[in-house]
C-alpha cells in the first residue's frame, strides 16, 4: 500500500515535471540553447500567481491562460532583443547564449526577490485530499499533474499534427534543411523561445499549488528541468516524459524513506550519474557498439 | 538505400564553443607590464593606509582576483565553463575550519593542508566530471555545489545548517598577505598558460578537443590538471575567509552568487585572457563598492544585466576593447622574433618500428546502431608504400581512418601497427607513436596563429628548442612560412589544407593518413602538395594511406589502390589495373549502358 502511495505521488509529481521540462526541451531543440532562466520564469510566474490570487481571491486556474499569453509576448520580446542577435555567431553562439540566459536568470530572480520577498510561499488551493481504498491523494496534486500532462499532450499534438508545429520540429532536426524548405528559421526560434517561456510560466502557476516556492528556488528548478531533458536525451520528448516520471517516483520514494533534504538532492545526483553512465539519454541506443 | 555512414561516423562534431578570444600579436609587452605594476603597487600600498576599510576592500578584491583567475583557467582556457567553482571555496573553508577546531594545527598550516586536499578532491572530481561536456559540465558543477551544501547542512560534525563559529584570531594583515599569495599564484598560473606549450594544449582543448587528440595532446591530462590548478586558489581563499570572518555556514560557503560574480568579472574583463579576470574584478568591485550603498537590493540584477550587456555589446570585455587599440594582445607561444632561418632539418624521426608491414587491418567491422560502416575489411600497408583508398561517398573510408586512429572503436577485427595490436593505445598515444592523420574538413585551432597550430603537434615529447625547429621545418616544407603568424581564418581553403598537412608532419609520423588532402584545390596547389608527398620518405614517413577523390592527382604517386564500397573492399592492386576494373567503374559510375 505504501509503495502504491509513493508510486501515485511520484507519477503525479512526474506529470508536473513533464510540463516543467517541455519548454526547456523546445528551446534547446530549436535554438540549441539551454535556457538557464527557465527556472526563474517558473518561479516568478508562480510567485505572481500567489501574490495575485491571495489579493483578489480569484481561482488560480483562471490565471493560467492569462499568464501563459503574457509570457508568450514577453518571451518573444526577450528572444528578439537578447538572443536573436547571437543566432548568427556560429559555434560561439551556444556559449554566449548560455551566458545571456545565465544573466537573465539573475535579473528575474532579483525582481522576484524585490517584489515578492524571499520567504517560501505555497497557494492554499484545492487542499482537500481524496481517499480511495486507503490511498490518499492531494486534490491540488491531481489537478496540477493532470493539467501539466494535458498541456504537454496539446503541445505534442501541435508539434506533430500542424504545419507550424512540424516546421518547428524540422528546424530543430536540421536547420539548414529547414531553410532549404522555405521555413523562416528566425521566426521559428522566436516562436520556440516564446512558447518555451510561456510553458515555463504555466508550470509555475501549477507548481505553486503543489510545492512551496521562493525566488531563490529558481536555480534548482532549472536544474530539475534540465535533468529531465538530459536524462530523456536532449530533444527527445518521449524520453523526457519517461525521465520525468522516473524522477518524480525517485524523489517521492527518497523523500519518504530518507527525508526532504535528500529529496532535493535527487535530481543533481541522478543527473551526474546519468550523464556519466548514459550520456545519450534513456531512449536512445548507445553510439558505436 | 545508400545511408551516409561517413556522416554518421565522422568525429563527433563537437566544436567547443568559444567566446571571443584575444588573438595573439607580437607587440612588446612593456605597456602591460607598466599597467600591472601600477595595479600591484596600489593594492600593495593598501595596508600602509592603516585603514581597516581599505585593507578589507583590498583583501576582498584580491580574493576575487584569485578566484576569477582560477575560474578563467578551466572556463576560459580549456573552455569547460564551470558554474560550480564555489565548491572549492567551500571545501577550503570547511576543511580549514575543521582542522583548526579539532586539531592543534595552527591556521597558517591548516590552510595549505586544506588547499592540498582541495587539489586531491579536484583530481578525483575532475576525472569524473570532465567526462561531461559543455552545458552538461557547467550544470554538473552547479549540481555538485548544491549536493555539498545539503551534505554539510546535514552533517552535525561540520556544524550542520547552523554553521561553525571559529576562535576569533583576527589578524587582518596576515589574511591580507595570504590572499595576496593566492592571487599571485592564480595570476602566475594564468601567465604560465599564456606562455607555455601546456597552456597551448589547454587552448587547443577549447578550440577543438578531438583535433587536439589527433595531434597527440593528452587532453584528459590537460583538462584534469587545469581543473586541479583552478581549485587551489579558491580553496586558499575559502580558508582565509573562514579565518577572517570567524564563522562559516553552508549557505555562505557554497553561495551560488559567488559563481555569478566570477562569471561577471571574468566576462567583463575578457575571458580566456591573462588580464581579463584581473582588470574585470578590480574595476567592477571598485564600482560596486560605491554603487551598492545606493542600490543594496539590486546587486544580482545589475550583475545579471551586465553579463547580458557585455555579451551583446562587447563580448571580448575590457581586453577585447583594448585589443582594438593594439593593447594587451597575447603573444604567440614560443614564436621566435623572426621565422627561424636557415631551417634546421628535423631530428631524425622516432625509429621506424621493425617489420615490413606498418599497418595491418584484419577483418575490421564497425557497426553504428544498425548501420554497418565497415564490413570485414582487411588490408595492409607496407614500408615505403603509398596506398590510395578510393570509394564513393559512404563507402566507409573515413570510418576506417577514425578506427585506425582510435576515434571509433571497432565492433570486430584487429588493427596492428608495426606488428603490435593498437587496442591498448588511446587516440593521442597512437598519434605520438607515429600514426598521424589529417581531417577531411580542416579542423584548425581558430584562436591560434598558423605557428601555434603546428607547434601543438611539433611540441609532443620534444624539448622546446627542438619543438621550435620541428614546427619551423613543417611550415617551411608546406610553403606556409610566409604567413606563419597569421590567424588561421585568414588562410585560403588550400592553405588550410596545407596547414592540416603541416600539423600532421610536425608530429614526425611513421604512418601518415591523409583524408582528402587535395579536395577543392587548384591544380597549382595540388602540384605543391604532390611535391611534398613525393618527398615524404626523406622526412622519415615510412608509409602513406590517402583517401582521395581527385584520382588524376594520385594515380601516378600511389603504389597501390584499395577501393571500398559499402564498407567492403571491392578491388585492390596497382592503379592502372584498379582503374580499369569493371566492378570499380560500376561502383563509381553505376551501370553504364
Amino acid at each position: 500500500m505504501l509503495v502504491a502511495q509513493i508510486l501515485i505521488n511520484g507519477i503525479l509529481l512526474g506529470g508536473m515535471y513533464i510540463l516543467l521540462a517541455q519548454g526547456l526541451n523546445l528551446v534547446f531543440g530549436v535554438m540549441g540553447v539551454v535556457n538557464l532562466a527557465h527556472g526563474a520564469i517558473i518561479t516568478v510566474a508562480g510567485l505572481f500567481t500567489f501574490w495575485f490570487t491571495t489579493r483578489t481571491q480569484q481561482n488560480p486556474l483562471l490565471l493560467l491562460p492569462v499568464v501563459f499569453l503574457a509570457m508568450l509576448a514577453i518571451g518573444a520580446v526577450l528572444q528578439r532583443f537578447l538572443l536573436e542577435p547571437l543566432a548568427g555567431a556560429g559555434r560561439k553562439s551556444e556559449l554566449l547564449s548560455l551566458m545571456i540566459t545565465f544573466g537573465l536568470s539573475y535579473v528575474l530572480v532579483e525582481i522576484g526577490l524585490n517584489v515578492f520577498g524571499s520567504q517560501y510561499v505555497s497557494l492554499p488551493y484545492l487542499q482537500t485530499t481524496w481517499s480511495v481504498g486507503g490511498l490518499t491523494v492531494n486534490e491540488a496534486l491531481i489537478a496540477a499533474g493532470v493539467l501539466g500532462a494535458t498541456i504537454s499532450g496539446l503541445l505534442q499534438i501541435w508539434l506533430h499534427h500542424t504545419g507550424s508545429g512540424k516546421s518547428l520540429i524540422a528546424t530543430s532536426q536540421n536547420r539548414i534543411g529547414a531553410i532549404t524548405c522555405g521555413i523562416d528559421v528566425s521566426r521559428m526560434r522566436c516562436i520556440a523561445f516564446a512558447l518555451g517561456s510561456s510553458l515555463a510560466a504555466a508550470a509555475g502557476v501549477l507548481l505553486i499549488m503543489v510545492m512551496p516556492l521562493a525566488a531563490q528556488t529558481a536555480d534548482s528548478l532549472t536544474i530539475l528541468a534540465f535533468v529531465v531533458v538530459a536524462m530523456g536525451g536532449l530533444g527527445d520528448y518521449a524520453g523526457a516524459a519517461l525521465a520525468a516520471l522516473l524522477l518524480g517516483i525517485a524523489q517521492s520514494a527518497v523523500g519518504y524513506y530518507v527525508g526532504g533534504d535528500a529529496e532535493s538532492v535527487v535530481p543533481y545526483l541522478l543527473f551526474i550519474v546519468f550523464m556519466i553512465l548514459r550520456p545519450q539519454g534513456l531512449g536512445r541506443a548507445a553510439q558505436p557498439q | 538505400m545508400n545511408v551516409e555512414p561517413e556522416a554518421a561516423t565522422a568525429l563527433p562534431q563537437q566544436r567547443p564553443t568559444v567566446l571571443r578570444v584575444a588573438f595573439p600579436s607580437r607587440r612588446r609587452p612593456a605597456r602591460r607590464a607598466l599597467v600591472g605594476l601600477v595595479v600591484l603597487a596600489v593594492l600593495a600600498a593598501a595596508p600602509a593606509l592603516k585603514s581597516g576599510y581599505v585593507l578589507q576592500l583590498a583583501t576582498d578584491i584580491l580574493s576575487f582576483v584569485a578566484m576569477a583567475c582560477s575560474w578563467n583557467l578551466i572556463s576560459g582556457f580549456t573552455g569547460y565553463v564551470s558554474f560550480g567553482q564555489v565548491t572549492f571555496f567551500g571545501l577550503g573553508a570547511y576543511t580549514t575550519a575543521l582542522i583548526v577546531l579539532h586539531t592543534p594545527i595552527p591556521w597558517y598550516l591548516a590552510i595549505p593542508i586544506a588547499v592540498a586536499l582541495a587539489g586531491v578532491a579536484a583530481l578525483l572530481l575532475g576525472a569524473v566530471m570532465l567526462r561531461l561536456r559543455g552545458i552538461m559540465f557547467a550544470l554538473g558543477m552547479l549540481g555538485l555545489a548544491r549536493i555539498l551544501t545539503v551534505v554539510i547542512a546535514n552533517w552535525s560534525f561540520a556544524g550542520g545548517a547552523v554553521g561553525l563559529t571559529l576562535p576569533a584570531e583576527l589578524t587582518p594583515i596576515a589574511v591580507y598577505a595570504g590572499t595576496w599569495a593566492a592571487a599571485l599564484f592564480a595570476v602566475g598560473v594564468s601567465a604560465f598558460y599564456l606562455h607555455s606549450r601546456f597552456g597551448l594544449s589547454a587552448m587547443a582543448v577549447r578550440d577543438d578537443e578531438a583535433a587536439a587528440v589527433a595531434l597527440g595532446v593528452d587532453t584528459r591530462r590537460v583538462k584534469i590538471l587545469t581543473f586541479v590548478l583552478s581549485a587551489l586558489a579558491p580553496a586558499a581563499v575559502g580558508g582565509l575567509v573562514a579565518w577572517n570572518r570567524s564563522f562559516i555556514d553552508p549557505a555562505s560557503a557554497f553561495d551560488p552568487t559567488m559563481d555569478l560574480q566570477l562569471v561577471v568579472f571574468t566576462l567583463f574583463g575578457g575571458i580566456g585572457t591573462l588580464w581579463g579576470p584581473l582588470l574585470g574584478t578590480i574595476v567592477l568591485m571598485l564600482i560596486g563598492e560605491q554603487l551598492w550603498a545606493y542600490v543594496p537590493d539590486l546587486q544580482l540584477a545589475l550583475y545579471g544585466g551586465l553579463v547580458i550587456v557585455v555579451v551583446l555589446a562587447f563580448p571580448g570585455g575590457i581586453v577585447g576593447l583594448a585589443n582594438r587599440f593594439g593593447w594587451l594582445h597575447r603573444r604567440p607561444i614560443l614564436a621566435p622574433h623572426a621565422f627561424p632561418s636557415p631551417i634546421v632539418p628535423p631530428l631524425p624521426p622516432q625509429p621506424v618500428p621493425a617489420g615490413d608491414v606498418i599497418l595491418e587491418v584484419r577483418d575490421l567491422t564497425v557497426r553504428f546502431s544498425g548501420i554497418v560502416a565497415l564490413d570485414g575489411l582487411s588490408f595492409s600497408v607496407r614500408r615505403g608504400e603509398s596506398v590510395a583508398i578510393l570509394g564513393a561517398n559512404g563507402a566507409g573510408k573515413t570510418t576506417m581512418f577514425n578506427t585506425v586512429t582510435g576515434f571509433v572503436m571497432p565492433s570486430e577485427g584487429a588493427i596492428l601497427y608495426a606488428g603490435q595490436p593498437v587496442d591498448g593505445l588511446v587516440s593521442f598515444q597512437r598519434a605520438r607513436h607515429g600514426i598521424a592523420r589529417t581531417f577531411q574538413i580542416p579542423r584548425l585551432m581558430i584562436s591560434m596563429t598558423v605557428w601555434e597550430n603546428v607547434l601543438l603537434a611539433g611540441a609532443n615529447g620534444r624539448l622546446s628548442r627542438h619543438a621550435v625547429e620541428q614546427t619551423a621545418w613543417a611550415l617551411h616544407i608546406t610553403g606556409l612560412a610566409p604567413m606563419w603568424l597569421d590567424p588561421v581564418d585568414r588562410l585560403s581553403p588550400g592553405q588550410q589544407r596545407r596547414l592540416e598537412l603541416a600539423r600532421a608532419l610536425a608530429l614526425g609520423p611513421t604512418l601518415l593518413l591523409l583524408d582528402e588532402v587535395m579536395a577543392g584545390m587548384t591544380r597549382d596547389e595540388q602540384e605543391e602538395i604532390r611535391d611534398v608527398l613525393r618527398r615524404l620518405p626523406e622526412f622519415g614517413v615510412a608509409a602513406v594511406a590517402g583517401i582521395e577523390h581527385v584520382i588524376s592527382a594520385i594515380a601516378d604517386i600511389s603504389d597501390r589502390m584499395i577501393v571500398l564500397d559499402h564498407g567492403r573492399k571491392i578491388a585492390e592492386g596497382v592503379p592502372a589495373d584498379v582503374l580499369r576494373d569493371p566492378v570499380v567503374i560500376q561502383s563509381y559510375l553505376g551501370d553504364i549502358g
